[in-house]
């Protein structure tokens, strides 16, 4: 299908190639950490709004799929932008700056479901009803009918991602939803990139099993 | 050709992380069934990633993020301050400096700290030998309680008073009873048959 979004250049096994070229967005952290060393903190907030906004909608999308409400993922995705900034001079300048940020953004969203799940211990449930029904895939002009059977299975998508461990769904929504490879996720989550591997592998098969049509 | 069909976990790798090698795409080529297999976990997982993505994009529209990152940017303007004082209680001239209005305030507070452990100490050892006292006399008063049974007689609320200091413990009980007894109290007992009893209470 030519739908499919063009993937990166896969990274060869092993540890993260260091000698590959960094992305302009990990040359701007660099800028900006050497801004903020130089006390020249204005500036440096200046610099960093475009980082932000380069890096925004990837956020959110990891943060979404990782936490499944708007205002959780809207908190995770400030909070790792703020902690960002203020442990800017801790940035390594030889690792990519999505690497490091995605393992900031990671922690925030773990953090956040660690305070839901106490918050929900004391909640009474208002409705079964989500926040934001699943959107539907963008198409020309649908029918009704073929609206109603799009939304049918977005709705049966997100189930079967939800149905996902953590581990799995988190490696999963890093490698396939935010494009990172393999040596990349292993980075940002500590974990070996066979693990990875591992955790990617189980989690297609479950979804491929939750979700073929024949 | 069947050895060489393509294992589940290879068609996720060349779905998701490899590039097909030219053996495996000859393989494709010529094998409809394996072909089969990888164009449909590419449409599960084509399907999944579109789904994430739009849920995503839905819950965050541009003016959304707009605002984000506004958010963002404000929160870092905080950062790296000192936190603002807020003056204690109104009455101060606006333009008195900070460290003049502070450090008579704690000084103050620090005395008033003090006074009070000061008092608290000595009430508390007043108390002690106050109890101690008491007890001395109630039980010397005890042995005479004894030969003056008058002690048993009615008595006032303010008489118990008196009487407390120089009886003993099971005297003035029963000399509570006696005024529970009184009509005085007889008034109360509606009230009393409304409240439970301590012991029905669990």
């Amino acid at each position: 299908m030519s739908r499919t979004p063009p993937r990166r250049a896969p990274a060869p096994a092993g540890a993260l190639a260091p000698q590959a070229p960094l992305s302009k967005d990990s040359h701007l952290a660099a800028e900006i950490k050497r801004l903020v060393a130089d006390g020249e903190r204005d500036a440096a907030r200046e610099r960093y709004g475009e980082l932000v906004a380069s890096q925004q909608r990837r956020a959110v999308r990891i943060a979404y799929q990782y936490l499944r409400d708007a205002h959780d993922a809207d908190e995770a995705v400030q909070d790792a932008f703020v902690k960002v900034f203020t442990h800017i001079t801790s940035y390594r300048e030889d690792l990519p700056f999505e690497v490091w940020f995605t393992r900031i953004l990671v922690n925030a969203c773990l953090d956040l479901r660690k305070s839901r799940s106490r918050r929900l211990r004391w909640a009474v449930p208002m409705s079964a009803t989500s926040e934001i029904a699943p959107a539907e895939p963008a198409t020309p002009d649908p029918s009704p009918e073929q609206r109603l059977v799009s939304r049918e299975r977005a709705t049966e998508i997100t189930a079967a991602v939800d149905s996902l461990p953590d581990r799995q769904r988190t490696v999963f929504t890093l490698c396939h939803v935010a494009e990172q490879t393999t040596a990349e996720v292993s980075q940002a989550l500590g974990l070996s990139e066979a693990t990875v591997r591992v955790h990617l592998f189980r989690a297609v098969r479950k979804l491929r099993r939750l979700l073929d049509r024949r | 050709m069947r050895a060489n069909h393509l294992s589940d976990d290879r068609l996720i790798e060349l779905c998701m992380l490899d590039a097909l090698s030219s053996a495996e795409q000859q393989h494709l080529s010529t094998c409809a069934r394996c072909d089969a297999r990888r164009v449909n976990m590419q449409r599960v997982l084509e399907e999944v990633s579109e789904v994430a993505t739009a849920d995503a994009d839905a819950a965050f529209p541009l003016e959304r993020l707009n605002r984000q990152q506004a958010r963002i940017l404000a929160r870092l303007q905080h950062e790296g301050r000192p936190a603002r004082v807020i003056a204690f209680p109104a009455g101060h001239a606006p333009h008195e400096p900070i460290a003049s209005r502070t450090r008579p305030a704690s000084r103050w507070i620090a005395a008033a700290a003090v006074g009070g452990l000061v008092v608290g100490v000595i009430a508390g050892r007043f108390g002690h030998d106050y109890s101690f006292q008491r007890a001395g006399i109630s039980r010397v008063i005890a042995s005479r309680a004894v030969e003056q049974p008058e002690l048993r007689a009615p008595v006032t609320t303010g008489a118990i008073r008196e009487v407390a200091a120089s009886i003993s413990d099971d005297e003035f009980l029963d000399q509570l009873e006696t005024a529970i007894d009184a009509p005085a109290a007889a008034a109360l007992q509606p009230l009393d048959d409304l409240t439970p009893l301590a012991w029905e209470v669990r």
